[in-house]
This record gives C-alpha cells, sequence and structure tokens, in this order.
C-alpha cells in the first residue's frame, strides 16, 4: 500500500515536472526568441490557457501527500521554509504575468509582465533544480526528525547542508539548461515564423549543452551519495529507468538533426520522465535523507497516515484523476495546431 | 462561491427564452469570475502548502485526518473547477446552449463541493468527530461516515454559503445600481439590480435564520465558553441577555455601558429564556478565547451588518413590488455604496470562528501554541509575512483595476434580435 501511494505521487511530481518545467524554459526563452512585442504575444499564446491544468498538478500533488504522507509535508515543508515562499511567490507571480499580462494592450504593461515571466520562470527552473539536487544529497535532518535549511552554510555537502552548495547548484543549472531546451522543442512544436527558427536553432544548442552537464552530473552524484548507485545498480526499475533515458536521447537527436519536431519533443518528455523515474525508484522507500545519519531519514513508512487513511485516499484519489484526464483531452483538442503571430488590433 | 449561480441562472433563464440579454449578462460575470477565479487559484496554492511550513507540528498530529478532506479538494475539487471553468469559459462558440449550461452549473457545484471540503476540516478542528487516536499518538480516522457528516458542518456550510451568495448579490445590485445612475447598459443593470435584490434578500434572511441561528446553536452546545465570550457575558444565570451595545472589561470582569435585550441569548441558544448560560467565571481563564475584546466586536458587528443588509434588502424588493426601483436614487446610492459590507461581514465571521476556537487548533484536542512549526525561526516567519502582505497587496490593487476597467468596458450592446412570440413580456 505504501510503496503504490510512493508510485502515485512521484507520477504526480514527474507529471508536473514535465508539464510545468515545459512552461518554465517557454517562459525563460521567451526573453531570447521573440524580438518584436507580436513575437512575445505569440510566445505567451503558445503556453496559452494550458499552465492552470498543469499548475493543479502541484497542487493535487501537495493535496494527495497530505493526505497519505503528512509527515512528509510537515518535514519538508518547514524545512524548505524559505526556498519553499520563493517558490509560492514565483509560481504568482509567473500565474498573474500570464493571466494579467494580455489584458491591456499597452507596450509598457506588456513590458513590465514579460520581465517578470521571464525572471520568475528563470527563478522557477533554478529553484526546482536545486530541490531536486536536495532530494539527492540529503537535507539535515536530526535526531528529533526535524530540519531547518539556510539557503547556504559552507557550500559543503556533508554535515550541516544549505539549500544551496556546489552539487545543488551545477543540479540547478543542468535543470535550467534542459528546462529551457526543452521549452524550445515545445515553441519549435508550437509556433511558426522567426520564433520558430530561433527556437529551432537554441533548441540543438541547449540540447547539446545538457548531455555533457547530465554526465557532470552523474559522476557527482556518484560521489555525493554512493549508496544511491549501490541500489540502483540492484533495482530492474532504476534500469528500466536508465533504459528510457538512453532510449530518449536517441529519440531526441535523431528527432533535433531530421527536424521531426514531434520526435524531438517526446523524445525530450521522456528523458524528464526517465530523469526523474529513475531517482523516484533508487529513492524508495526513504523520502528525505539525512545528511546527518542514515538513521534519521525519513521513510515513507514513517511518514505515512496509517492504513484507514490510505485506503480512504484510495477511492477518491481516482476520481480526481479521471476528471483531469477528461479536461486534458477536452483542452488539447481545442488547443491543437499552431500558434500563429496575432494580428495586432 | 456566490457569482456562481448567477452564471446558472442567466444562463437558464437564456436558455428558457432565448433572450440574448441573459447571455451577455453571463459572458459579462464570467469574466469577473474569471479574474476572481485567476487570483483564487495563485492565493489558494500558499494556503495548502501553509499546512506544511508554517503549521508542521498541527499536520503531524492530524494530518492523518485533515489530510483527507483537503487532499480531496486538492485532486477533486480543484481539477473539477479548473476543468469546467475552461469548458465554460471556452467553450460557448463549441456547444450546445443546453451543454454550455450544464458546465455553469457544474462550475458552481464544483466550488461549492471545494467549499464543502474545507468546511469538512474546519468543523473537524471546531468540533473533532469521527477520529481515534493512533500508538503513535497522532489522529487518524476512525469513521468516515461520522467524519464528513459532521453535524458542525452543516450548519457552517449552510451559514458559510449563504453568506457567499450575500456577498455575489450585494456586488451584482451595486453594478445595477451605478450604470442605473449613470444611464448607461440600462437593459442589462435592471437585469443585475432584479437578480441581485431578490437573490440578496433571499439570501440575506436565510444567513441569519435558520443557519446563523443554527450555528450560534452549535457554539452554545459545544463551545459554551465562547458563546459566553462572543457575548462578553461573566456571569452565569438563567434569562441572559444579548448586549445591543457595550464594551467588555476583562479587567475588571464585566460589560461596561450595557444596553442589553434580556433573556434574548438564552432564547437563541438553548430556546427558552429560562435556558442557563453559563459566564466566563465558570471557566479556569486558561480556557478563555485569547482575544475576548476582538471576538466580542467582530461577532456583534457582524450581526449588526447581517441585520442591515436584510433592511436595505427588504427595502429595494418592497421599492421593486411598487415599481420605482430604478427610479429610486437614494436607495440606487446605497445598494451601490453596500458592496464592501459582505466583504467585510464575512471576513468578521471568520474571525468569530477562528477567534472563537481559541486557545485551541483542534477543540479541547490540541492547542495552538504546540501546532506552528518549531523549526521556522520568528525572522523567517516575520519576513515571509511581509513578503506575502506586499505581495497581497500588489494583486489586490491589480484586482481592482482590472475589474475596474471591466466595468467601465461594461457588457457589450445586444444586437435587438426578433423575440419569439410569448417568450418575452
Amino acid at each position: 500500500m505504501i510503496a503504490l501511494w510512493y508510485f502515485l505521487i512521484s507520477f504526480m511530481l514527474i507529471t508536473y515536472g514535465v508539464l510545468d518545467g515545459r512552461n518554465f524554459g517557454v517562459g525563460l526563452l521567451h526573453g531570447f526568441v521573440a524580438k518584436t512585442p507580436q513575437e512575445r504575444r505569440q510566445v505567451v499564446a503558445a503556453i496559452g490557457p494550458l499552465w492552470t491544468w498543469h499548475e493543479v498538478w502541484l497542487v493535487g500533488f501537495g493535496g494527495t501527500v497530505f493526505a497519505v504522507f503528512p509527515e512528509l509535508l510537515a518535514t519538508a515543508f518547514a524545512g524548505y521554509y524559505l526556498a519553499l515562499f520563493l517558490i509560492l511567490w514565483c509560481l504568482i507571480l509567473r500565474g498573474i504575468s500570464l493571466e494579467l499580462g494580455g489584458h491591456l494592450d499597452d507596450p509598457m504593461w506588456q513590458g513590465f509582465w514579460d520581465f517578470v515571466l521571464v525572471a520568475s520562470s528563470g527563478l522557477l527552473s533554478i529553484l526546482f533544480g536545486a530541490a531536486a539536487g536536495n532530494l539527492v544529497r540529503g537535507v539535515p535532518i536530526n535526531a528529533e526528525g526535524d530540519f531547518s535549511m539556510a539557503f547556504f552554510t559552507d557550500f559543503h555537502i556533508r554535515g550541516n547542508v544549505g539549500i544551496l552548495d556546489w552539487y545543488t547548484i551545477s543540479i540547478a543549472l543542468f535543470a535550467t539548461v534542459m528546462l529551457a531546451a526543452h521549452g524550445a522543442n515545445y515553441l519549435v512544436l508550437k509556433t511558426e515564423g522567426p520564433v520558430q527558427m530561433r527556437s529551432a536553432r537554441l533548441a540543438r544548442l541547449l540540447w547539446i549543452l545538457a548531455i555533457p552537464l547530465f554526465v557532470i552530473i552523474s559522476a557527482e552524484g556518484w560521489y555525493v551519495r554512493p549508496s544511491l548507485l549501490d541500489i540502483a545498480l540492484h533495482r530492474p526499475l532504476c534500469w528500466l529507468g536508465i533504459a528510457v533515458i538512453l532510449g530518449s536521447i536517441w529519440i531526441l537527436f535523431q528527432g533535433l538533426w531530421s527536424a521531426n519536431e514531434k520526435k524531438a519533443f517526446w523524445g525530450g518528455n521522456f528523458l524528464i520522465v526517465g530523469l526523474m523515474a529513475t531517482g523516484a525508484a533508487a529513492f524508495f522507500p526513504v523520502l528525505l535523507y539525512s545528511t546527518l545519519g542514515e538513521a534519521n531519514s525519513l521513510t515513507a513508512g514513517a511518514a505515512s497516515a496509517g492504513h484507514g487513511s490510505l485506503m480512504m485516499a484510495l477511492i477518491w484519489w481516482p476520481f480526481g484523476l479521471a476528471l483531469s484526464v477528461v479536461y486534458f483531452i477536452f483542452i488539447s483538442r481545442r488547443y491543437a495546431g499552431k500558434v500563429s503571430i496575432p494580428k495586432s488590433h | 462561491m456566490g457569482l456562481a449561480w448567477f452564471l446558472v441562472y442567466w444562463k437558464w433563464k437564456a436558455l428558457r427564452s432565448g433572450d440574448e440579454q441573459y447571455n451577455e449578462a453571463a459572458r459579462f460575470w464570467a469574466k469577473i469570475f474569471g479574474l476572481n477565479f485567476a487570483l483564487g487559484v495563485v492565493t489558494g496554492i500558499p494556503m495548502e502548502f501553509q499546512f506544511g511550513t508554517n503549521w508542521s507540528d498541527f499536520s503531524s498530529y492530524a494530518g492523518g485526518v485533515i489530510g483527507q478532506p483537503l487532499g480531496m479538494e486538492g485532486m477533486f475539487s480543484f481539477f473539477l473547477e479548473s476543468a469546467f471553468i475552461g469548458a465554460f469559459i471556452w467553450g460557448e462558440k463549441r456547444f450546445s446552449p443546453r451543454i454550455h449550461f450544464l458546465t455553469a452549473c457544474a462550475v458552481a457545484l464544483g466550488s461549492w463541493i471545494s467549499g464543502y471540503f474545507i468546511l469538512v476540516t474546519n468543523a473537524f478542528m471546531q468540533h473533532p468527530v469521527g477520529y481515534a487516536v493512533s500508538a503513535g499518538g497522532t489522529l487518524v480516522i476512525a469513521d468516515i461516515p461520522q467524519f464528513l457528516l459532521n453535524p458542525w458542518v452543516f450548519a457552517q456550510f449552510a451559514h458559510n454559503q449563504a453568506a457567499a451568495v450575500v456577498t455575489g448579490s450585494f456586488v451584482i445590485a451595486a453594478l445595477g445600481a451605478f450604470y442605473t445612475l449613470r444611464g448607461v447598459h440600462v437593459k442589462q443593470a435592471k437585469l443585475y439590480l432584479q437578480a441581485g435584490i431578490l437573490a440578496g434578500l433571499f439570501a440575506a434572511v436565510l444567513t441569519a435564520f435558520p443557519t446563523g441561528d443554527q450555528q450560534a446553536k452549535m457554539v452554545g452546545n459545544h463551545q459554551p465558553v465562547t458563546l459566553a465570550a462572543m457575548e462578553g457575558r461573566f456571569e452565569s444565570g438563567p434569562m441572559a441577555g444579548v448586549a445591543l451595545i457595550g464594551q467588555p472589561n476583562i479587567r475588571e470582569k464585566r460589560l461596561d455601558n450595557p444596553i442589553e435585550i434580556p433573556g434574548a441569548l438564552s432564547f437563541l441558544a438553548y430556546g427558552t429564556f429560562q435556558g442557563y448560560v453559563h459566564g466566563l467565571n465558570d471557566y479556569p481563564e486558561d480556557l478563555w478565547p485569547d482575544n475576548i475584546e476582538l471576538l466580542y466586536y467582530s461577532f456583534h458587528l457582524m450581526i449588526t451588518l447581517g441585520t442591515l443588509f436584510i433592511l436595505l434588502m427588504s427595502y429595494a424588493n418592497l421599492q421593486y413590488f411598487f415599481g420605482r426601483l430604478q427610479t429610486d436614487k437614494v436607495l440606487l446610492w446605497l445598494l451601490m455604496l453596500s458592496f464592501p459590507f459582505p466583504y467585510i461581514a464575512n471576513t468578521l465571521g471568520w474571525m468569530t470562528a477562528e477567534l472563537g476556537r481559541q486557545p485551541w487548533l483542534i477543540y479541547h484536542l490540541f492547542r495552538t501554541t504546540e501546532g506552528y512549526s518549531k523549526v521556522v525561526s520568528n525572522g523567517d516567519a516575520i519576513f515571509t509575512l511581509i513578503g506575502f502582505a506586499c505581495l497581497y497587496f500588489v494583486l489586490g490593487v491589480l484586482f481592482l483595476v482590472l475589474v475596474g476597467r471591466e466595468i467601465s468596458h461594461g457588457p457589450r450592446a445586444v444586437q435587438p434580435h426578433i423575440p419569439q412570440p410569448g417568450n418575452r413580456p
């Protein structure tokens, strides 16, 4: 039961990462691929009404974690306090800039919100990247099962760590590059004209940059938490994850070089799914790894809400998922096809 | 939550009569609704996260119980609402009018189900039922139906939703009054005024009776110390009065300068003038709500405003009955200026509920001082509080500007069409 719920919340987080990660990338690139106000509107229109549906996955993830692993919510959210609030503020600003930026047909108004969109999307990529790095490296959970983390301490990866150190910064960098590349893939798929050309060029550049970074962070991960590699080598699920990663890299580059935008886009999607899923499969049953001694780590069993609550959640959860899928089919049909440069009116 | 049913009503009228005016009313208010919803989404997410960030000890203790309704809210209602709002706003041209009407119903239902799950959580905090204490000392769910059908939640949900409709009605009536006074969008303004005052009277009465009355009886039966503090009563006894005016004086343990209706509190809380009402003196001071003065004024101001709402809406309906609604300038000015007060009354109601529950997070189970995140420093908490205050201030200003813009544009003029015989007055 606990493993099932671990799988389900991982599924929600991965879905969120793939979907909203793309918006972060698009938001960030928005500052680089669009030169005229019309092109900027075009990029925003490519994100379109989909972002709320994407962000709802984060809400669903938070709610589900609260229902089935309340101790994880309590420990992690209080521990990551400042970083989490930065994320929330950026999410608010990102949402507002997407929703309200187009409300007035005025260059100053739109220019301001375009800037807010680029800044908040960039910061979100960095923060979520650093959060992923923190999951691998671990957090300073003490014997009472609590932790409180400053933004940075001495930038070392052992003992009393901060949110940012050399390892998590490098992951944040990798995440930002990868999400930007992911966003570029989407823009190639969704737009036409000069924005598409610039995005295609950037997509190739960014993905080529991402691969050596990926090799570097993998090596770093092995050094930062050696036990993880050990576990990964003994779990067939992790082999599957690694196979997905390698396969999707191959598809991705095939797509990029044969200018097959759909192939490239799906390769990128599955690459992110593979990365996150391999991590999730290797972490289990540890939810939060302690850098102050492995005995302090928070496991899924210790964090769970008890059998009754898990059973109850199993009843209502599928309804939420089903609704979401139905809506997705509706909105993606409505929103299919390319976004051209809006006519100025 | 209040506005949603007006969309349903207008879509229904449009469906029945084929009159484009109703469709335009729904279209115009859907824009306002959309702005409310966007602000609601971005400000709602921090509230969910706050259970972990600022109330982690509370979440550790009670997460096994309250995580369920909040999880359902996050997963089920959030998906439902965002899905159907998308379908409602984007779907008018794609769907048949009948289906489009159904999406409006789904939006309203979704938002009310959402509200229900939130209130199940709050009702559990006010009146915990259906739980058990696990071996580790934390709470788990023992009886799911009992937990979801907590008697407290019915009174609270009915009261809260009626108050939401009051808010929606006042806003709609206020805009109708504004357009009428200006002499613009006259036909639309008439629709807004009529719908606003009718629903407003109905909901304002319901908010007081029976829902507010039931809520007060709940408090009287399950939280007698809270009732005493809400009324500023220190002495116990039958024939307890309701103070119309008076200032609680905690140090001297009395209500200063009271003007009371004798016996009214006994009657309201227990149905008989001989009902024995416990005063605060019956309870040790560490069970008293922390801020009795604020609680007292919140409750009394809420009641005062609620009474004024009923009076204003009764008068408006009377004038409507005599056909003077569009011409009574004083009334139109009053309706126009009254729209902020339901927001204030709602806030005061929540202050009464939450201040009244103090010093408990979960009544008689878990104190507020036990529940906050011990690992978060004061400095961090104040830093983020200031951050939110600034950000929400900016959001509030933006919201007002954008709603003001929609109002100044107004609904579009509806092309006159050939009415089908017998369908229009």
